[in-house]
């Protein structure tokens, strides 16, 4: 339960954290999540869409269709008010987990 | 050109939102799978293994396709569990007691049985009895299909065929030894065996029953899935 919850929460933060800097589709956006993480986060289809219509459900993202240079229709998505006010305090609550990770390992190493 | 709308929409047949919305997430998901796969492309990679990996970003589409059902529609998880699980497991109930009860009323009346208080209260139990667990399996069948066509897990297609026989276990594992205990007029010195025989013509006999014709039908009714979803790759 808890693997599925942090797992889910590193995701959103993620995708919140990658569309600050603008619109993105969802193949763009595993693309740059993955490049930015050097490959530590990867997304499947499979695990990308069913948290992307969470999200939009939930009103931190919303997605338009757009067309693309090649005529091929995109679904884009940008970060809301909501989203952008969730992101804050989604980021504290991660940086305060892995501080308390790190300082865990320290105190095992001494 | 590989038309990617078409097998996405083939592999998410059981999604079942408004035409409209499956169009846009079909559409949405061909157009990841058709970029990932043209990369792959761009990489050097040949067509034929270029899909497979694209293909490969989705194990199980049923599972998608209930995920996406789940938080793509504007009912609650609830109602889901409602269409999953409440309704497919009260049909077996009520008609597993439906037909029991009807077996007793209309069911074959023993000729050599004397009629001393009623017929309905002689019936031997294997003439009313075996009747009703032979047509358990139609139940349990019943029972998969409707919790499989409501978009239910292998958990609540379980659940829904084996749910007539709960009644029964709660009585037999919990009501009758409180009963026992608590009601000095019941005879402590065949409870056991009658506790026993009850367990295995109540619940084991009946709930094989029922998952003999329920796990039946789940087996035909995924290999219908598979076989589209073969036709469809």
């Amino acid at each position: 339960m808890i693997g599925t919850e942090i797992k889910r929460g590193t995701a959103e933060l993620a995708v919140l954290s990658v569309l600050e800097h603008g619109p993105l589709h969802g193949y763009e956006m595993a693309r740059r999540i993955e490049q930015q993480t050097k490959g530590a986060l990867r997304f499947t289809l499979a695990a990308l869409y069913p948290m992307l219509y969470r999200m939009e459900q939930r009103r931190w993202i919303r997605g338009s269709w757009e067309t693309s240079d090649n005529g091929r229709r995109r679904r884009c998505y940008c970060l809301t008010p909501a989203g952008k006010k969730k992101l804050s305090p989604l980021r504290q609550e991660w940086s305060e987990l892995f501080q308390a990770l790190r300082r865990l390992k320290k105190v095992s190493h001494a | 050109m590989r038309d990617w709308e078409e097998l996405v929409e083939r592999r998410l047949n059981g999604l079942a939102l408004e035409p409209a919305e499956s169009a846009a997430v079909i559409a949405e998901l061909a157009a990841h799978l058709a970029e990932t796969c043209e990369e792959l492309r761009k990489q050097g990679m040949a067509e034929e293994e270029a899909v497979r990996r694209t293909l490969s970003q989705v194990e199980d589409w049923q599972k998608l396709t209930r995920l996406i059902q789940t938080v793509r529609t504007k009912e609650n998880t609830m109602t889901n569990r409602i269409k999953q699980f409440w309704l497919p497991s009260l049909l077996t109930l009520l008609l597993s007691m439906g037909l029991l009860a009807l077996i007793q009323v209309f069911g074959p009346n023993p000729w050599l049985v004397a009629r001393k208080s009623g017929w309905s209260l002689v019936a031997p139990v294997a003439v009313v009895y075996l009747p009703w667990l032979l047509s358990l399996p139609l139940v349990g069948a019943m029972g998969a299909y409707f919790s499989n066509r409501g978009g239910g897990s292998q958990r609540a297609v379980f659940a829904s065929i084996v749910f007539p026989v709960l009644p029964y276990l709660v009585f037999f594992v919990v009501a009758l030894p409180v009963m026992a205990i608590f009601n000095d007029q019941l005879a402590h010195s065949i409870m056991f065996g009658a506790l026993f025989v009850g367990l295995f013509a109540w619940v084991l006999a009946p709930g094989g029953a029922l998952l003999a014709g329920g796990l039946l039908a789940q087996f035909f009714l995924s290999r219908r899935l598979d076989s589209r979803r073969i036709a469809g790759s």
